[in-house]
This record gives structure tokens, C-alpha cells and sequence, in this order.
């Protein structure tokens, strides 16, 4: 096991290449830049600040001065957009953030998605299955653009129990509303592939067998039917996480709370280039990883798996 | 590799591959079958059926169009701009004073049209691409793992404007756009699920009888994890019909005067704390009849799929 | 020989009145207690540095933290800052500024003459590559383009401090605006041993010096910034607000709800909803004028439509805009039906009678007809259709709709709406690779010639590529004249008969802010506001 996970490793930088070179050029390829502006800067101006930031190379010779900054600097540039930070200090000091309330979040799918799926995978077709389901609906057709100002409005508002926004340094009270109204709807579709998976496996010749051996019920669920039961899920929860904090544009802007899915978007709104660049790197980085982890999981749960690793 | 032989010798492999094959005789005829036993799936069936016939048909009940301004409710539309039989504004109007009735329909059939094409195509995709990943594994699931991982990091803003810039914009593109960024989906899951199945006995038996990757995974493999696309292309088709909206804001996809669900939503939920709930409720209701529709559908497919219940 | 400024004189008589041009408490106004001041602002500041911040969030921020020549008073009009009075020599070329002798840097050491020198000299230079080098430009300082070109040493940039107390600035033509720029953070000083020890870090908290009322004590990007009193200020006595505190909120809504929360005392009004909040808050829901203006500008170059390059067409599309409607029923926020391209709130300028604002719209409509029925479009002609262009937002593209409906429904005009992504229409809409297009403009002074400069030949903003002989001509002379007002009526006039864009409203600046909160300059146009003159007052 120890092998394959070197040889996944060293399998990243590859890929971390390709999408440097495929980022570069089409960030590039991309109408205007990051001095784009409504008041177009005079001919002189724009010269010097392409200077500046070594824009005015060929892009080649730009690309090699990016990656060369980063194999022996760790130095990923500067932001074009903040103009007093660079992308290290932009992503130091957003990741955590998004990183910080994207694992609340998980925490919250997990904890919630996982049993309203396994009891109404067990409750097959009952009031309990019913009403799981009408949960897992009901949380689903809240989009978090319209659950976020919902609950906004309800904590903060009129109840006065949460602040409608920040960070202050990673409290829990403001952490609270952007990991639930990120993670709402992604715990809906935990419920059901859990709901689904679990069905599947307690329908499966093992647990059958397990059942006719006369295996008291519990022991069947918690020692053999869960484990294979949550694998997809485990799956499924891999690019969810990686969406959790790539895709939590709307709650960092939302609740203001200074993550990193915010840069992303303004990066390429604004046209920040290394700052997009950087991200883009993190963000693959994080894919690899928890891919990685899921892979080693299914192992883990799995010892055919395993042999075949 | 693990080997076929050993695998082949205990009661439970028997009964899996007597299963195995009952599954290859019967299981679509069976499958029809169970599928119209589940009441709530049958029921889901016809509402998103009437939903199509909604997007079809449902402007022959409207008397405005979809992109005509009611002049005399521009300006009060918070006070007069409700839903209203009188003025024939049964949806009542949007921030513009247009007919929101008129423009629910002409949403829907973006909504049904793209989301459904694109998740399907989407999802279909990524199984395929998973299957092959966790069926070969090895130098294949590696190659296919780094372009995933590649699509899952590139910035999809700077991609959709890219393409825009490169390729211009209409209901295509947008849908080419959407299954480019998002065949991904399901991608992770499949080949999970591919990657257990293959080392199951019934499919060392399979290739022990000489069957051709493509069969196996086809005849056996699929058979198996079917429910596990399903679901995910229940989960899919909602999302690609919010993500439509995102997609079209950043001047890929379709434009004013034309409307989506995704878009008449974000528009209703950005003034939904000004009192004028209307604006997000008649297109969020339709919404969220395809999304229950397509979830007991998708559970309904499910349980019929499974090649153990019966 | 020189002579002293009107401004001068002016000033003396302040000066007089000790603080009056800092937070001006009326006698006996019970302060409240706590004078921390929080506000909202939409995304993360570009810059604190003078000399390198864009955006209008951060130029306030500067405006607090440095201190230039001169402040804005309540009204836009000039109060002394650092400087205290200057004077022009008679050619118009030479401005010599008298700094005060109290003015120090919140390390205490005092503000002077060099450190204006080194400021505008950073300004221009390459090495800096300031995007607001341009304002420098503008300036008309001596050199400037020179320097920025990189022809010439920054060394040679035309500004002069022979005692610590004098700041002389040579311009290269004469600028009857001038002293009026100097309110601008391009031109503030700044603290070069502070720059030179922390090089790009010396904006943060901690590392920073600065000369104006108050000084950075934190900042969390994205999230929030707190700047406190500097006791080191010259007039700190006289301010009274301690602390204020910048939230960032991305979205209007949430911003909203969190100003009825209590969590921000100051934020903008969603589109459209300025009718409702003032109803609802009428002592804290405000509709300010504002330097800007909104127009569709046709593409008058080879690769625009044939149609547009007939004045008639151009004349029908413009009447047959009913602008009360769009500023009346559609934005709802105060802002003005615009007839000629200057807002009329621009200083010393007076709004032409231009013939078609005085009519009815059913007037124009009518007009609009007949003229497009005299080009041979529309109805028994030629279809008109054209498509529009404009970027991605809520607020652009409820104008579009309801435009691209009127001229539907008025002149049978097929208008195709297409929204781009910001930087992508920027760059279409520069390159006249549009139809008609929608356009803005903010004043950069408040002067005309901020908005007139736009629609002649040379100008790098002129994206319809209108040109007129006699416009360009006009504005040139406008330049050194010192009645302008004649000038720019004529210019109107042309615009208005040659209509290459159409104007469309004024903007007006929708904000709410707290009852306690007093002082703010509700009558400056430009909106630059100094927390220094704010105060908040107790009980509500």
C-alpha cells in the first residue's frame, strides 16, 4: 500500500504540469486583462505596468519565470487585484477559513446525511422512510442563495442569536450559518445514496447469508452492512469537499467570511492571474488527496480491493 | 491481478452466479415491471410528464408574453405586482412588470430541455469514464484521474468566457459548456463502485468463461451499480437546471428576454426579502415538482434495477 | 509677481474660526458615548497606499488616513489640509502652496514640503507603475508624461519644496481646475522612510505612518479594516469619532439585513428599493447626486450598422426613450432623466435648453416616428434591428429590457440583447466590436470637461469613435479659458443635434445611514466624505 501511494504521489506532478500549462494559456486566451479597466489606462501607463509585473514577456518566458518563482521561492506572485498582498499571503490567509468551515460543513453532511439514510434504507418504504425523504427534499429545494438570507433573517434578524456575518477569527457562532447553509443540500444527497447503498447491501448475498446464519440483526448492520454501505458515499463526498470550498463563493461573499472561494471568482473576474493560477494548483492538490484518501478507504474497507492496489 | 480460480469455490458464488444469470435473461422486462408497481414513482412519471406538456403548451393560457412590460404595473410592483386573475398576471409580475406566468413557461422548457440533455450526457460521461478507470486501472485510471483532476481545478469562469469569446453563445454551446465542465459527475462514484464489483466472484467467473471486458462490464457490472447513476442523475439533472443559470449570467448560454427556472429563481431570491416572495415561489414550485418528480423516480428506478430484489 | 488665490482669502477668515472645518458640533449636541463608526463596503480594498488604490472604497480609507494640500469642506468646497493657502503666479503655470507648521506624521515627525516632492514623484514613477499615474497626467504637472513615458528622470518631475513650509508645482499649460485636484489621494504625501524600511508591506497595520486623522490599526482582508484616531494629527482635538470600522459585504440584501440588525450604520440600497426603504426609514434612506452619468453609445466607426451612421436613426432611438419611466418606475432611486451628457450637479455648469428635453414624450415619440419613417427604417421600410450590448448586471440589463421594449413596441425596432462578462465587453466595446453599447461616466474632478473630454476625436474613452471638428475645438479652448460655460453649452447643442450618444439618466448615490450618525456630506457630489468631520450623537 505504501508503494501505491508513492507512486500516486509522484503521479501528481504531471498532472499539476499539464493544468499549469492548460491554466496559463487559457487565462490568457481570455478577452482583457488584469488592467482592463472602464477608464482604459494611456498607452505609457499600461506599458509600465505590464513591466511591472513582467507581463510584457513572452509568454513563455512568463510561464518559466512562474514556475521557476515557485520550484525555488515557493513564490507564487503577486496579486494584481490586492495590490498591497501576494498570492501567498491572499491563500495563507484565506484557506483556513475556507478550509476551517468546509470541514464543519462535512461534518454536519456526515452527521446528518448518514443516519436519515441508513434508518430509512431500514425502515424500507415506511412512515420513516417517508418522512426522511421529505426531509431530504425539503433541504434540497433550498438552494444555499435562498436558505443563507432565510436564516439570515431568522438568527440574526429577529432573533438576534447569530451575527449575520465575519469571521473574528474562526468563532463558533460564525461559523455556524455558512457550514450549515453550505452543507444543507449536499446532506440530501448523502440521505440518499446512503438510503440506496444501504439497500443495496442489505439485499446482498452476504448479508443474507449472515441473516440465515442467525446473526442477531445489529450485529449485521453495524459490523457488516455499513461498511460497504457507506463506500459510495465516501466517494461521493470526495469532490464534494473539494466543491465545498471551490464552490463556496456564495457564502464567502455571503457571510463575509474572507475564504478563498471568493478569490477564485474575483480572480477571474479581475483577471488576477497568479492569483487564479495558485488557487488552481491548491485546489488540484486538494483533489489529489482526497482521492487518494478515498482510494485508500475502499482498500481499508475493502480487502479485494486492497490486493488489487 | 487477483486469481479467478480460487474464488469460485464457495456456496455464496454459486448463488451469485445462478442470480447473475437470471439477471442477463430477464431483468429489463422484469425491471418494467416493479418500476409501474411503485405508486409514488408512477405518480412522479405524470407530473414531469404534465410538465413538459406545461412547457409545450402552457403559453396557449397566457394573454401576455413572455417579454412584453406592463407598463401600468412598472413602478408598483410590490404594491399591485402580485398574482392576479383580473389582470391576467395569474403569476403576477417580475421586477420589470413582465408577466411571470408567461415567463415560468418559457423557463421551463430551457430548464427541461437543458438540464436533462446535459446531466444525461453529463453523467453518462463520467460512468463511462469510471467504469473504464476502475475496471482497468493502472497507466488508464491514472490518465483519466489527472484529467479529472484537472477539470475539477481549471477556473470555470475564465472557461466559459474563453469559450464565449471563441465560440460565441447559444442553447449548444451552453450545453456542450455544461457537460465539458461537469463529466466529472459521477466519475468518482462509478469507478468506486467498478473497482469493488470487478473483483467480485460472479465477474472472475464471467471471465473465466471468456466474456469480453466490454460484455462483462456491460452485461454484469452495470447491472450492478445501475442504481448508483440513477441516483446520481437524479441529483444531477436540479443541479445542471441552477447551474444553467450561472452559466448564462456569464454570457454563454441563453439571454433576455429568454428565461430559465435557475434564472428566474436567482432573480426572485435576490428580492425575496423586499416582499415580493411571488418572484421566487411560482418558478421555485415548479422547480421543485421536477426535483421530487425526478427523486421517486430515481428511487423508483432504484428498487426496479436492482437485480436482487425481486 | 503673484497674486493670491480667491481661495486664499477665503481661508484666512477660517483659519480664524479655530476647527470649524473639523467636525462641526452645533452647541449643546449630546454626543453619544461610543464613537466607533461601522460601515459597509461591497468588495476588499485595492490598496491603501495614495499612490497605487483604484477604487473608490479604498480612496475614502486614504482620504482618513493621509491627509493632501487640501480637504473637501461639507459642500465640495476646498478647506486647507496640509497646506493652508497658495498662491498662482500670473501666467496660470506656477502654483506655490504655504504648508502649515503643526501638520505631523503619526510618528511624529513632521509633515513637509519633501515629503509632497517624494509623493508625486512616486507618483509618476515607472518603477511604480501606478495605474493613477494618469491623474498625474491630467494634472498638466510639467514632465509628468515625460517621466511616466520613461524619457526622462523622475528627478525632473516639475514640483519644488526650497523650504520645508513651500511646495511650488510648475504646470506645462494652464489648468483652471488645478488647485481643485489636489483633493485627490494620488496626490497626498507619503512617508518614505516607512516605504523604504517595509518596501510593499508598509500599508499594514503596524508598519504604517500616516499623516491624516486617523491611522490603520487592523485590517483582515476581506473581512474587515479599523482605523483608529491618530493622536498625532494636527487638529485631532477637534475629531470625534475614535474608531471606524469597515465591513466587507458582497451582497446588497445581506448588507441591508444587516444594517437593520445593527451590525453596520452605513450601506447602499439595493436597486430599486430606495422607494420602499425611504417610506420605511425616512430619516435614514438617502438619494445623493452623483458625478455620473449612463448612456448607449453608437458605434459610429466603419464596423458599426449602416442605420446608425444616419443622424435621424440615431435622433428616433434617443427620442423615443421615455426616461421618466426608467429613472421613475425602474431605478426608483433618485437619479435624473439626462437630456445632455453633463450631470447638472457639476460644479459651474449650467444645463443647456436642449430642444428635445422640453418636449412631452408623446411629442417625441411622434418625432421619433416621423424621423425614422424619413430614413427609410421601420415601418414601410427597412426593419431597424440592432443588437445591444452590455454588461453582465441586474441593473444594466433591467435598462436594457425595458429600452430594447420601447423601441420594440414604438419603432418596431428588432433590438438582440447580449451580455458580456465585464473585461470581455470592455475590451469589445474599445475595440468597436458592438452595435450600440451601454456606457458610464464618472467625473474624475468636478469640472464639464470630465464628461465633455469623452466625445472628442483624440480621447482614448471615445469608444464610438464620434468625432467632430468643431467639438474638438471647443474643448481645446475650454481648456485654458476661464469662461467656460459659453463653451460647453455649444457642445451640448451639437451633442444633442448629433446625438452619437444617447443619453440616458444621471446617477444618484442610494445609501442608508443612521439617524445617530451626523455630519456627513450629503451635499457633496463627488461623495468624498471625511470621517474626521463626522460625529455620533446619543439617544434614539
Amino acid at each position: 500500500m505504501l508503494s501505491y501511494t508513492l507512486r500516486r504521489i509522484l503521479a501528481v506532478i504531471p498532472t499539476l504540469l499539464i493544468l499549469i500549462v492548460i491554466c496559463f494559456y487559457l487565462m490568457r486566451l481570455a478577452p482583457g486583462g488584469p488592467f482592463t479597466s472602464e477608464k482604459p489606462l494611456p498607452d505609457a501607463v499600461m506599458k509600465n505596468v505590464l513591466e511591472r509585473y513582467g507581463l510584457d514577456e513572452p509568454l513563455h518566458v512568463q510561464l518559466w519565470t512562474y514556475m521557476k518563482n515557485i520550484l525555488l521561492h515557493f513564490d507564487f506572485g503577486p496579486s494584481f487585484a490586492q495590490k498591497d498582498r501576494t498570492v501567498n499571503d491572499v491563500i495563507s490567509h484565506g484557506f483556513p477559513v475556507t478550509i476551517t468551515y468546509g470541514f464543519w460543513s462535512a461534518v454536519f453532511v456526515l452527521l446528518c446525511g448518514i443516519p436519515l439514510g441508513v434508518i430509512a434504507a431500514l425502515r424500507h418504504n415506511s412512515f420513516w422512510d417517508y418522512t426522511m425523504t421529505g426531509l431530504a427534499i425539503f433541504s434540497q429545494i433550498f438552494p444555499n442563495f435562498v436558505l443563507a438570507p432565510l436564516m439570515v433573517l431568522l438568527f440574526t434578524l429577529w432573533l438576534g442569536l447569530l451575527p449575520g456575518g465575519g469571521w473574528n477569527g474562526g468563532q463558533w457562532a460564525y461559523i455556524v450559518m455558512p457550514a450549515i447553509a453550505l452543507g444543507t443540500s449536499y446532506m440530501a444527497s448523502v440521505a440518499r445514496l446512503t438510503r440506496g447503498s444501504m439497500l443495496e447491501t442489505l439485499n446482498s448475498p452476504f448479508i443474507r447469508t449472515a441473516r440465515a446464519k442467525g446473526l442477531p440483526e445489529r450485529t449485521i448492520i453495524w459490523r457488516h452492512a455499513l461498511k460497504p454501505a457507506l463506500l459510495p458515499t465516501i466517494a461521493y463526498m470526495s469532490p464534494v469537499f473539494v466543491y465545498m470550498i471551490t464552490g463556496s463563493v456564495f457564502i464567502d461573499v455571503f457571510f463575509s467570511t474572507g475564504g478563498i472561494g471568493q478569490d477564485f471568482i474575483d480572480g477571474a473576474y479581475s483577471r488576477d492571474y497568479s492569483m487564479l493560477l495558485g488557487l488552481a494548483i491548491l485546489y488540484s492538490v486538494l483533489t489529489f488527496a482526497l482521492n487518494l484518501a478515498v482510494d485508500l478507504i475502499y482498500a481499508w474497507i475493502d480487502p479485494k480491493v486492497r490486493a488489487g492496489l | 491481478m487477483i486469481s479467478p480460480k480460487k474464488a469460485l469455490s464457495s456456496p455464496e458464488t454459486t448463488t451469485a452466479l445462478a442470480e447473475q444469470m437470471i439477471v442477463s435473461r430477464s431483468f429489463w422486462a422484469d425491471a418494467r415491471i416493479r418500476f409501474f408497481r411503485n405508486r409514488m414513482a408512477v405518480v412522479s412519471i405524470f407530473m414531469l410528464f404534465c410538465l413538459v406538456l406545461f412547457a409545450i403548451f402552457g403559453h396557449a393560457l397566457a394573454t401576455w408574453s413572455y417579454e412584453e412590460i406592463d407598463w401600468s404595473l412598472l413602478g408598483k410592483i410590490k404594491t399591485e405586482g402580485g398574482p392576479s386573475l383580473s389582470n391576467g398576471h395569474y403569476f403576477g409580475v417580475d421586477e420589470l412588470g413582465r408577466d411571470l406566468y408567461a415567463r415560468v413557461v418559457q423557463g421551463s422548457r430551457t430548464s427541461l430541455l437543458v438540464g436533462f440533455i446535459a446531466a444525461i450526457l453529463a453523467v453518462g460521461l463520467g460512468a463511462t469514464f469510471g467504469a473504464i478507470a476502475g475496471y482497468y486501472g493502472g497507466r488508464i485510471d491514472q490518465i483519466i484521474m489527472g484529467a479529472y483532476n484537472i477539470t475539477l481545478s481549471i477556473p470555470y469562469i475564465i472557461f466559459f468566457v474563453v469559450w464565449q469569446a471563441f465560440f460565441g453563445r447559444d442553447l449548444i454551446q451552453m450545453i456542450l459548456v455544461m457537460v465539458i465542465i461537469n463529466w466529472t459527475a459521477g466519475l468518482l462514484i462509478v469507478r468506486g463502485q467498478v473497482k469493488m464489483l470487478k473483483n467480485r466472484e460472479f465477474v472472475d467467473a464471467a471471465r473465466m468463461l471468456g466474456m469480453s471486458d466490454f460484455k462483462i462490464i456491460t452485461r454484469h457490472i452495470l447491472p450492478n451499480m445501475l442504481w448508483v447513476i440513477i441516483i446520481y442523475m437524479s441529483i444531477t439533472i436540479p443541479e445542471t437546471i441552477m447551474y444553467e443559470s450561472l452559466v448564462s449570467f456569464l454570457g454563454v448560454g441563453i439571454q433576455e428576454p429568454n428565461t430559465s427556472w435557475g434564472a428566474l429563481i436567482s432573480q426572485g431570491a435576490g428580492t425575496m426579502t423586499f416582499g415580493t416572495l411571488w418572484q421566487l415561489a411560482f418558478p421555485a414550485i415548479f422547480f421543485v415538482i421536477a426535483q421530487v418528480s425526478l427523486y421517486y423516480i430515481g428511487d423508483g428506478l432504484r428498487d426496479a434495477l436492482d437485480p436482487k430484489e425481486r | 509677481m503673484t497674486r493670491k488665490s480667491i481661495l486664499l482669502s477665503a481661508l484666512l477668515s477660517t483659519t480664524l474660526v479655530a476647527g470649524a472645518y473639523a467636525a462641526d458640533l452645533p452647541a449643546g449636541t449630546d454626543l453619544a458615548a461610543d464613537q466607533t463608526f461601522t460601515y459597509r463596503v461591497l468588495d476588499e480594498f485595492s490598496s491603501f497606499d495614495p499612490q497605487v488604490v483604484e477604487d473608490v472604497e479604498g480612496a475614502n480609507v486614504v482620504r482618513d488616513l493621509f491627509e493632501g494640500l487640501y480637504n473637501q469642506d461639507a459642500d465640495g468646497n476646498l478647506v486647507p489640509g496640509v497646506a493652508l493657502s497658495h498662491t498662482v503666479s500670473d501666467d496660470n503655470m506656477t502654483y506655490t502652496f504655504t504648508l502649515r507648521d503643526n501638520a505631523k506624521w503619526s510618528d511624529g515627525k513632521p509633515v513637509t514640503a519633501g515629503d509632497f516632492v517624494y509623493a508625486w514623484q512616486r507618483a509618476v514613477a515607472p518603477e511604480l507603475a501606478s495605474p493613477y499615474a494618469w491623474y498625474m497626467e491630467l494634472m498638466s504637472i510639467e514632465n509628468a508624461s515625460a517621466i511616466i513615458a520613461g524619457e526622462k528622470p523622475i528627478t525632473d518631475l516639475a514640483v519644488e519644496a526650497p523650504d520645508d513650509h513651500t511646495f511650488v508645482v510648475h504646470l506645462s499649460q494652464p489648468l483652471p481646475y488645478f488647485a481643485k485636484m489636489v483633493t485627490h489621494g494620488t496626490t497626498f504625501p507619503s512617508p518614505k522612510w516607512a516605504i523604504e524600511a517595509h518596501g510593499s508591506e508598509w500599508t499594514r497595520p503596524g508598519n504604517i505612518v500616516s499623516n491624516g486623522a486617523y491611522v490603520l490599526t487592523e485590517h483582515v482582508p476581506k473581512e474587515r479594516s479599523v482605523r483608529e484616531r491618530n493622536t498625532m494629527y494636527w487638529d485631532n482635538e477637534h475629531t470625534v469619532l475614535d474608531k471606524v470600522v469597515t465591513l466587507v459585504i458582497g451582497d446588497d440584501a445581506q448588507a441591508l439585513t444587516r444594517y437593520r440588525a445593527g451590525e453596520v450604520e452605513k450601506t447602499d440600497i439595493p436597486a430599486g428599493q430606495y422607494p420602499a426603504l425611504a417610506e420605511e426609514f425616512p430619516e435614514e434612506a438617502y438619494a445623493l447626486p452623483r458625478l455620473c452619468n449612463y448612456y448607449f453609445t453608437f458605434n459610429m466607426s466603419d464596423t458599426g450598422p449602416e442605420a446608425f451612421k444616419d443622424v435621424r436613426v440615431r435622433q428616433a432611438l434617443s427620442m423615443s426613450i421615455d426616461r421618466n419611466v426608467i429613472v421613475d418606475q425602474v431605478l426608483q432611486g433618485g437619479q435624473f432623466p439626462a437630456y445632455t451628457f453633463t450631470p447638472a450637479a457639476t460644479a459651474g455648469f449650467e444645463v443647456p435648453d436642449v430642444a428635445y428635453a422640453g418636449m412631452t414624450q408623446a411629442d417625441r415619440d411622434k418625432i421619433a416616428k416621423e424621423l425614422l419613417a424619413e430614413a427609410g427604417y421601420g415601418e414601410g421600410g427597412e426593419p431597424l434591428s440592432f443588437t445591444y450590448l452590455y454588461n453582465t448586471s441586474d441593473a444594466h440589463q433591467q435598462v436594457a429590457i425595458v429600452a430594447s421594449q420601447m423601441w420594440k413596441q414604438k419603432l418596431g425596432a428588432e433590438v438582440t440583447l447580449e451580455n458580456q462578462e465585464w473585461k470581455v465587453f470592455l475590451e469589445n466595446r474599445g475595440a468597436q466590436n458592438f452595435e450600440m453599447a451601454r456606457g458610464a461616466w464618472c467625473g474624475d474632478y468636478n469640472e464639464a470637461s470630465t464628461f465633455l473630454d469623452l466625445l472628442t476625436s483624440p480621447s482614448g474613452y471615445n469608444d464610438g469613435k464620434y468625432s467632430n471638428a468643431r467639438v474638438d475645438e471647443l474643448m481645446t479652448t475650454a481648456k485654458s479659458s476661464q469662461d467656460t460655460q459659453p463653451l460647453y453649452t455649444e457642445v451640448e447643442q451639437i451633442l444633442a443635434d448629433e446625438m452619437p450618444v444617447v443619453p440616458v439618466y444621471h446617477y444618484s448615490t442610494n445609501i442608508m445611514l443612521k439617524d445617530s450618525v451626523e455630519g456627513w456630506p450629503i451635499n457633496n457630489v463627488e461623495q468624498n466624505w471625511y470621517s474626521k468631520d463626522l460625529y455620533k450623537v446619543a439617544g434614539e
